[in-house]
């Protein structure tokens, strides 16, 4: 049976709480797992006290050499677990958003620069 | 104090020369003609807030010693310091304030000025105090009236006393806000010279000092230990914990996430929704 890496779905109405667990692909949400390798908390929290221009942040706590370990024996993530492993580098992300749409903009500039050899022809043909 | 407090407000309002109104009698203080029991209390002048603020945040004294040095209590320094940081936090993020608000709300109450001891007029003036600081405060175990039998040969101190009442209760020398002062009133007694009580002033404070950085630098290396991801909006914050807390059952008290086959007691009785403690 398939292992899989998953958030379960715990706390409140309109006060979500995720524990990440590894379990069996085919067991219910919120069934025991086989390991709970930690948290996370999709409310963001205000700046900490003292930190003027700080920033609202997330709070995760996660094993990470154990996510690691069930990763490197086939563990397959679901898309949200895959992100938040991603970002303390266990995963390649699956999605560059950002990446894509770099590629996006690179490409528009790109062929805005061909219409400008077109445009001089245009305004000389206007002055003349 | 109450006298020294108004012969401020007149030399304030002699050198401020718009003030128009006499200082205010002790009838005046009465806002209720009816309830003729309330009186208003002073409360702290902004300057008097100012110099408080500076001199635990800037200077780095302990709130103990501010609290002596100003003549306000250990809780109203606390808040004086939290409030003036939240207050230079929002001038830093552009936030307006209600300037007018405040001063006509301090305008309509009797104030504790601040005697700015680096003025030439203030050398010598003691700082008003604003309150007593060194109350006892009444311990709900201590509110019973008790007898307690004990024998003649039987030596019956305050640590005695305490625990008469409740095992962990610390003995009344211990709950005073201020327990340095009754310490520094014994040196006095015991005859010692100025220079030794200095010393050992010197010392207790150098080891408040050393308590504080060792906590202030146990904090900044949790902070440390965290991992932060800047997104678009917001950081992720990942801190690193360990599966094994959980134990073999898997319901270990350190162990991470919610607990599996335990019901959610936020409906039980006793239990405390209200937060008892605000991070500052």
């Amino acid at each position: 049976m398939v292992v899989r890496i998953r958030l379960a779905r715990f706390g409140k109405k309109h006060a979500p709480f995720y524990n990440i667990v590894v379990a069996h692909a085919r067991t219910a949400r919120n069934s025991l797992p086989l390991e709970v390798l930690g948290t996370y908390d999709p409310i963001p929290k205000p700046p900490r006290p003292g930190d003027t221009h700080g920033r609202p942040w997330k709070d995760i706590k996660l094993d990470i050499s154990r996510a690691r370990y069930w990763i490197g024996v086939g563990a397959q993530p679901s898309d949200t677990a895959w992100r938040l492993l991603s970002m303390v580098g266990i995963l390649e992300p699956k999605y560059r958003i950002g990446k894509i749409q770099g590629e996006v903009i690179k490409a528009n500039s790109a062929a805005k620069s061909m219409i400008p050899e077109l445009k001089p022809t245009g305004e000389t043909a206007k002055e003349t | 104090m109450a006298a020294r407090r108004d012969e401020e407000k007149r030399a304030q309002d002699a050198k401020e020369e718009d003030a128009s109104l006499p200082p205010e009698t002790t009838e005046d203080l009465r806002p209720f003609p009816m309830n003729r029991h309330f009186r208003s209390q002073p409360v702290l002048s902004e300057q008097l807030r100012e110099a408080i603020y500076n001199r635990v945040a800037k200077d780095g004294a302990t709130v103990a010693l501010a609290s002596v040095e100003f003549g306000v209590s250990n809780e109203r320094v606390g808040a004086v310091v939290r409030l003036k940081q939240l207050e230079k936090e929002w001038v830093a993020q552009g936030k307006t304030m209600a300037l007018p608000y405040s001063k006509a709300v301090l305008n309509m109450l009797p104030q504790t000025p601040y005697i700015d001891p680096s003025l030439p007029e203030n050398r010598g003036k003691r700082p008003i105090p604003h309150e007593s600081i060194n109350d006892l405060i009444v311990h709900p175990a201590t509110r019973q009236q008790l007898f307690v039998p004990v024998a003649e040969s039987r030596q019956f101190t305050r640590v005695d006393a305490g625990k008469a009442f409740q095992n962990d209760l610390l003995p009344a020398d211990d709950r005073i806000p201020h327990p340095e002062l009754v310490q520094a009133e014994r040196e006095l007694a015991a005859g010692l010279s100025h220079e030794e009580r200095l010393r050992l002033a010197e010392k207790r404070f150098a080891a408040i000092q050393e308590k504080k950085k060792a906590e202030e630098a146990q904090i900044q290396a949790e902070l440390a230990s965290l991992k932060t991801v800047p997104k678009r909006r917001w950081d992720f914050v990942f801190q690193d914990v360990s599966v094994e807390h959980a134990g073999k059952d898997g319901r270990g008290l350190k162990g991470v996430g919610w607990r599996y086959g335990f019901p959610h007691e936020d409906r039980k009785k006793g239990q405390v929704k209200i937060p008892t403690k605000i991070e500052a």
